[in-house]
């Protein structure tokens, strides 16, 4: 497994395990699924938390991997790249549209906060799993 | 996943290019060892720019690299 593969896992499962944590606290009825600063305080420490994990997971990674994996992305990594966001995009286009359009006649206040940051949370950890998908089974860009 | 509908003989010419390896080749053609691995495989078209470094670092035309094969023309 080279070292964009690699980072490709990294980019999947930290966000998972990060924001895993992060709504499964929430389901369970922490005040961060109802109240402005609790929310903000636990979503704070969980995307800090995973920021940090990303980028000492990514230096660790391109420290151990040899010069020649290294190199800038070529057409095929830009090419994966483009197909994940692609994919990415229509569902957040999906998440935006349910959270902006149909959920504030439902609810208001810090749920819809939650239901938008999940359609981002979404997106991004479809964008990884494509891009994953794609270096493991190959992809025709 | 759908297979393309052409096929290479990059990996006998590298082998008559005196066992030139996908390193190699990816340095001469400006692209990454694995994204050689992919095309040789089939796992991944490569643009026509590529195509056309590959076949010239062989010094061979492009039809000599890459053959369509599904009957289509």
């Amino acid at each position: 497994m080279n070292f964009r593969e690699k980072t490709a896992w990294l980019n999947a499962i930290a966000p998972l395990a990060a924001y895993t944590l992060y709504f499964g606290l929430i389901l369970a009825g922490h005040p961060a699924g109802r109240e402005v600063f609790p929310m903000l305080w636990l979503f704070g420490s969980i995307a800090i938390a995973h920021a940090i994990i990303a980028m000492v997971g990514t230096a660790i990674l391109w420290a151990q991997a040899p010069k020649s994996e290294r190199a800038r992305a070529d057409e095929r990594d830009r090419a994966i790249h483009r197909r994940g966001a692609t994919i990415a995009y229509y569902v957040l286009l999906v998440g935006t549209t349910i959270v902006a359009v149909y959920m504030p006649f439902v609810t208001s206040g810090v749920p819809l906060a939650n239901a938008g940051l999940f359609a981002i949370v979404a997106s991004g950890l479809v964008n990884s799993v494509v891009v994953l998908m794609s270096y493991r089974r190959g992809w025709h860009g | 996943m759908a297979s393309l509908p052409f096929t290479n003989d990059i990996r006998t010419l590298r082998f008559l290019a005196g066992e030139m390896t996908q390193g190699e080749l990816g340095d001469r053609v400006g692209v990454t060892r694995q994204t050689i691995a992919a095309i040789e495989q089939g796992k991944y078209s490569p643009s026509l720019e590529v195509a056309f470094r590959i076949a010239r670092c062989f010094d061979k035309p492009l039809e000599a690299v890459f053959q369509w094969t599904d009957g289509n023309s």
